[in-house]
């Protein structure tokens, strides 16, 4: 036996291999509520949005100031 | 189509509709989720990578080619989910928790056996992923390569590059393999 295959079974006996053929629930409804919460646009994000686009009406000299930081 | 499933469906998914990707999802959800575990060894981190991983599918799929195929391309995806979630533990809580993850061994050589987990858990994660699948699993580096995109020079020197690291750190512990 090899120097490599001795520490392969070395491992193979310190790392047992985890027996879960499956998940042990339905993980569809958990995908599904992470894209949801990820495509909806919170109040928060409109909210600064609104106070960027009004900042910029107001000051557009502030526009590279602005870019610069967000 | 290289899985046997069929274009249409796979366009479908492509072009977002929920509905195909939930048949991807039950189709494919066993061999992602027995392919996690296998990288991760815990059961409870394998759930939050199985849904990781097909969140980053669906927020990705419009660069999913549908002439190719899912399966290889849902692995290569969950291969990296499990990296990044074995760096973020890493970062996050140090070694302890990682080896609180760990099936104890039983046995006289339990103290031997917790010692080259310990060693195998301090390796980078990048070198981790590829050892467990290469050393502990003996999964064909092809397979490897495939699933991490990377071509299998990479696999073969991150093997060996891991291989060194342990025995350093084995022999640091007094352990000869």
């Amino acid at each position: 036996m090899t120097d490599d295959q001795l520490l392969s079974q070395l491992l193979q006996k310190a790392l047992p291999s985890v027996d879960a053929p499956r998940p042990p629930a339905d993980l569809w409804p958990v995908v599904v509520q992470r894209a949801a919460a990820h495509e909806k646009v919170s109040a928060a994000d409109l909210g600064v949005a609104a106070i960027i686009a009004t900042m910029l009406l107001m000051f557009p000299q502030w526009f590279w100031f602005l870019a610069y930081h967000l | 189509m290289p899985d046997g499933l069929d274009g249409e469906r796979l366009e479908r998914f492509v072009h977002g509709d929920q509905a195909a990707f939930e048949s991807l999802f039950r189709q494919f959800e066993h061999e992602v989720y027995r392919w996690i575990v296998r990288i991760v060894r815990d059961r409870a981190a394998a759930d939050d990578v199985l849904v990781e991983a097909f969140w980053r599918a669906y927020r990705g799929r419009a660069r999913f080619d549908p002439s190719r195929s899912f399966g290889a391309w849902m692995r290569r995806i969950a291969t990296n989910a499990a990296l990044d979630h074995l760096r973020a533990a890493r970062a996050h809580a140090g070694w302890r928790s990682a080896d609180d993850t760990m099936p104890a061994p039983a046995g006289p050589d339990q103290a031997l056996h917790e010692s080259i987990a310990q060693a195998f858990r301090r390796l980078p994660p990048k070198l981790q992923v590829v050892a467990t699948l290469a050393l502990v699993e003996e999964q064909p580096y092809a397979e490897i390569a495939d699933a991490l995109d990377l071509p299998i020079g990479t696999i073969k020197s991150r093997v060996f590059r891991a291989t060194r690291l342990l025995r350093k750190e084995l022999a640091r512990l007094g352990i000869t393999p």
